[in-house]
């Protein structure tokens, strides 16, 4: 039996490493680098310089490296698809008081959900699911992003608040960029 | 964990029925599935007949439900999906509405939207069966708010420049970027106060745009064609080329009998490339299209531009006797030019800077002119010339002989008396010294 459960997993396994193969969903690897690209500009683009007198409120969050070490190349595209759907979460609401440009925000948060969607466009199609979902690292993963969340609520969203996050957005972003450039 | 059932709310309007979902743990303090806007909300609904078949649609949080029969009463239930872990949630209490009739400005209306792009350039158009004046307003929507639980319908933007046309179609690219979905829709308006909105149209604009022709110049050189390709879209498409990652195919083949036979294909990612071993005189015709490989997309060939290739033979003959010709002229040239440079060196070399001196004889002569000093004379040796008058006899000849031997002596030399008394002097030194020795 337990041969048979083996087997079973194994043969999971490589049903779940095939998903983004299929050809209708070859763009999606060039658009994420693009839109990585695109997003760290956007990021730069909707404020200013980090003001001096939020210096004292920096927190250290500590993204879960861990998730972008590539065991399997699809397992780290798909973790990074989820990064995206966790940023376009934070940015989506009660961001006045961080008085942005509202266009690059526009523009940042279509570009992640543009990518968001075809994923599960192309997830959709092909029917199978994510081994992603067994991942220990995922759970840091979304232990990380709560911490964010819980950290611009206690703070009521604001102007430092958000301009901590946008830094540490921009962290998490940049090292994305870099393990998609080694893919 | 499961995921629980969503919330849902109908509203009937104008023979279309406005659909609001709401997240599961919509009201909960804790929520197990924090992130709400990951969900994705698939909608079943049917006609509350019997033998009605249920039709499934994936909906967004808000969204309308059209194509649906008038006066007619549809039951609906959602379930909220995690797609991309696998998990689908329970669904929610069936809930049933009634359609009202349809608003009788359907001709009004802008009907039959469609997006045409070239090289990102993006025109919408619209057809219109009004028989009055009417004007338009477009309209857009950046596409993730939809993803928003929040309702969008006033966060629709006119697009600039194309606010009160009378044409049906304008020109969105203004508003259209490489990154993300739009949403274009028409308000139509004529005279009192009748306005219509049209049905909308999602704009994916990578995958929508068409990537129009490249640019071809042919370039020969022996046996070598160069090709130099223009990218499409010009200087203006630098983002366009950089989000598709263009690669070109070059189409080139003999146009000796008028056929494309034999059209051999390269591929490349550079704007330049090149074809050798060409055959000689030969018309060679070419063609271009640029490729997407990652959007399957590929543009019209280019136009098809044609060269001769040059005869064979004729062409180092031609450099041999260029390069012959050349050579004669240059020695043609330049042998007289070198003698007659030399020539006017060495007379300006004589008048301004002579080799010899003038002779001293010519007293003051170039004393100016010629810069070496005279050289001071050495001393020439004086001869002291003392004439004795003698008067010569046959008598006392001896005697005279023997002054004139003395005379003689002295005329020779004056100093030898001197030397012999120097001599004897010296002797008679030599003899002391030997003495003093001794």
């Amino acid at each position: 039996i337990m041969n048979a459960f083996g087997l079973i997993q194994t043969g999971f396994i490589l049903l779940c490493t095939t998903i983004i193969c299929s050809h209708q969903c070859n763009h999606l690897l060039l658009q994420q680098r693009k839109v990585i690209e695109s997003s760290l500009r956007l990021l730069d683009k909707m404020g200013k310089n980090f003001p001096q007198q939020c210096l004292r409120e920096k927190m250290s969050f500590r993204f879960p490296k861990q998730v972008l070490r590539p065991r399997e190349k699809e397992t780290v595209r798909v973790a990074i698809e989820e990064i995206f759907q966790h940023i376009f979460y934070i940015f989506s609401k009660n961001l006045t008081l961080a008085a942005w440009d509202g266009t690059a925000l526009d523009q940042f948060q279509n570009g992640l959900y543009q990518q968001i969607e075809q994923l599960e466009e192309c997830v959709i199609k092909k029917r199978t699911h994510y081994c992603w979902s067994k991942e220990v690292s995922r759970l840091k993963l979304k232990k990380y992003f709560q911490k964010i969340d819980c950290f611009l609520k206690d703070k009521q969203h604001n102007l430092c608040s958000w301009e901590i996050s946008r830094a540490e957005m921009r962290r998490c972003l940049q090292l994305i960029d870099k393990v998609t450039r080694k893919l | 964990a499961q995921i629980g059932p969503p919330g849902i709310e109908l509203q009937p309007t104008n023979g279309d029925i406005k659909i609001k979902v709401s997240p599961p743990e919509a009201n909960q303090g804790k929520k197990m599935w924090v992130n709400d806007l990951s969900f994705k909300y698939n909608l079943v609904f049917w006609e509350n007949s019997s033998n009605a078949q249920p039709r499934s649609k994936n909906i967004f949080p808000v969204d309308t439900i059209d194509d649906l029969a008038p006066d007619t009463t549809y039951c609906f239930k959602v379930q909220a999906n995690l797609p991309v872990e696998g998990k689908e949630g329970l669904f929610s209490p069936v809930s049933c509405v009634k359609t009202t009739q349809k608003a009788v400005n359907d001709l009004l209306c802008a009907a039959n939207l469609r997006v045409l792009g070239l090289n990102m350039e993006f025109h919408l158009h619209w057809e219109n069966q009004y028989k009055q004046p009417v004007s338009y307003n477009v309209q857009y929507l950046i596409g993730y708010l939809k993803r928003l639980n929040e309702d969008y319908s006033g966060k629709w933007v006119g697009v600039p420049g194309c606010g009160n046309t009378s044409g049906t179609w304008c020109n969105v690219s203004c508003v259209i970027t490489t990154t993300g979905f739009y949403y274009l829709r028409v308000q139509a308006r004529a005279g009192h106060n009748k306005s219509c909105l049209s049905s909308e149209v999602k704009v994916d604009p990578l995958k929508m745009n068409e990537i129009g022709p490249p640019g071809v110049k042919l370039d020969i050189s022996d046996t070598l064609l160069h090709i130099q390709i223009s990218p499409p879209g010009g200087p203006e498409g630098e983002v366009m080329r950089n989000n598709y990652v263009l690669s070109y195919r070059i189409l080139y083949w003999k146009n000796s009998s008028n056929d494309e036979e034999g059209a051999k294909v390269k591929e490349t990612k550079q704007t330049v490339a090149t074809i050798p071993d060409l055959a000689p005189e030969t018309l060679y015709c070419v063609k271009v299209q640029a490729l997407s490989e990652a959007y399957n997309k590929s543009s019209v060939y280019s136009q098809e531009e044609c060269i001769q290739t040059p005869g064979e033979k004729a062409f180092p003959l031609i450099i041999l006797a260029t390069f012959l010709v050349a050579l004669v002229a240059v020695l043609l040239v330049a042998l007289p030019l070198v003698f007659v440079l030399y020539q006017a060196y060495s007379k300006i070399k004589y008048v301004f800077f002579p080799a010899c001196q003038p002779p001293l004889n010519i007293e003051g002569f170039g004393g100016q002119l010629c810069p070496s000093p005279y050289l001071s004379a050495p001393e020439e040796p004086i001869e002291n010339c003392s004439i004795i008058e003698s008067m010569i006899t046959y008598e006392g000849n001896q005697i005279d002989f023997k002054d004139y031997k003395h005379s003689k002596q002295s005329s020779r030399d004056s100093g030898n008396y001197s030397n012999d008394d120097n001599a004897s002097g010296s002797k008679g030194s030599a003899e002391t010294l030997e003495k003093q020795i001794i």
